[in-house]
């Protein structure tokens, strides 16, 4: 029994885990679909626990559960990509900035803090290449060579 | 469960030809291939002895969960939207591990297929159809970075919290039954009956603690219970996926223009 409730232990540690994740990744990122990807994470962690759940009670009700979790989840999928495609398709951008005036009306608006440099893909100095294909100055100073060892 | 002969058997056939692969002779490749079977063998059979078993279980939950939350954190911290898809996915295949190490088989396969099958293969066509690039300036920026990851932190600490003091506590002989130790719940009352300890949270016959059903079994036993006790759910989330298809294909479809009467 103890070692039943160790292992419930765990798992609900490990939904916890990726509840708290999730929520993060929803209320920071401002893409729509790395924030759609987020709330299915914590869908992901509520699956986790009500799994274990069910284990630890013998009941098949958590697992029942959790698959009709998976059928709303690819119910809200659907929704909410066909929602995103008109939102970009509208706006030209997947920022959900880009619909702040469907705010409150006392919140003030978001403002655009200074983005950090733009890191480039080119080198800050290319390496330097000597010519090729060109006939040397001087052939004559074979005194210059290096001698075969 | 296997039988622990079968095991027996594939870890020495494993191990002669992991052995075999890896004495000198092979390429790089071979002999890496035959470390791999050979290491896999070592791993069989040592789940035979008496006591490894568990233990091998515990590590691979450990690396399992360790997968799960690593890619978790990983999807939410790429820059790149189709990066992060694909830390999803590794969270999605960690789950399923999840999964099937706690008997649930059904719904491991079914997350992969249709989880990383079906749902996200539709976010990466989305992701295609806009902006796979990361370069976008909202892609490189969070909102109140501390603010929220500080939320999440104190939502994940109150809930360790809770299971810190609300399932660890004394089991004592009121678990007995096999349900839930109510010590952490504050409107059970002081006086409940050891056998009503299932309560509220074990529906089915209170604390009966069944076995969870094993092996080829619980694939069939979840069906039964699924078309018998839950048909009509069965059926609402059927015309609920109908009514998303037709939604969708609505929110998305060609714009009508209203014709002049």
């Amino acid at each position: 029994m103890t070692n039943d409730l160790a292992a419930l232990h765990s798992y609900l540690a490990v939904a916890a885990v990726l509840v708290g994740i999730g929520l993060v990744g929803f209320l920071s990122r401002r893409n729509m679909i790395v924030m759609f990807l987020s709330a299915e994470t914590m869908l992901q962690g509520v699956s986790l626990s009500l799994v274990a759940w069910g284990r630890f009670h013998g009941d098949l009700g958590g697992q029942i559960l959790v698959l009709f979790i998976i059928a709303l989840a690819a119910a809200e999928a659907a929704i909410a990509l066909a929602l995103v495609v008109t939102l970009f398709a509208r706006r030209g951008s997947l920022d959900i900035a880009a619909w702040q005036d469907l705010r409150e009306s006392d919140q003030p608006p978001f403002e655009e803090e200074d983005l950090p440099p733009e890191p480039s893909d080119e080198p800050a100095a290319w390496p330097h290449l000597a010519p090729a294909g060109i006939e040397p100055a001087s052939i004559d100073e074979k005194e210059h060579y290096r001698p075969k060892v | 469960m296997i039988e622990p002969r079968i095991i027996l058997a594939l870890a020495t056939g494993l191990g002669a030809v992991g052995l075999g692969l890896v004495l000198p002779g092979g390429s790089g490749r071979r002999r890496a291939a035959g470390a791999l079977f050979a290491l896999a063998a070592l791993v069989a059979w040592a789940s035979l002895l008496p006591g490894v078993g568990p233990w091998l279980a515990n590590g691979l939950f450990a690396l399992l969960a360790a997968v799960t939350i690593v890619a978790a954190g990983a999807m939410i911290s790429c820059r790149s939207p189709m990066y992060s898809a694909i830390w999803f996915g590794m969270t999605l295949l960690g789950t399923a591990g999840l999964f099937l190490l706690v008997g649930a088989e059904f719904l491991a396969v079914a997350t992969l297929v249709v989880y990383a099958g079906a749902i996200l293969v539709t976010f990466l066509f989305v992701l295609m159809l806009s902006e796979p690039e990361g370069r976008t300036s909202y892609d490189r920026r969070s909102w109140a970075a501390m603010l929220s990851a500080t939320t999440g932190a104190v939502l994940i600490g109150v809930l360790s919290l809770t299971l810190a003091t609300g399932l660890a506590g004394p089991a004592g002989p009121r678990a007995s039954g096999g349900g839930l130790p109510r010590d952490g719940l504050p409107s059970a009352p002081p006086t409940e009956p050891a056998d009503a300890v299932g309560g509220l949270l074990a529906p089915s016959p209170p604390a009966a603690h069944r076995p969870p059903p094993e092996g080829p079994y619980a694939v069939a036993q979840l069906g039964t219970e699924l078309f018998t006790r839950y048909v009509i759910p069965v059926e609402a989330v059927a015309t609920l996926l109908l009514a998303a298809l037709v939604g969708a294909a609505v929110i998305i479809g060609p714009r009508r223009t209203p014709q002049a009467p």
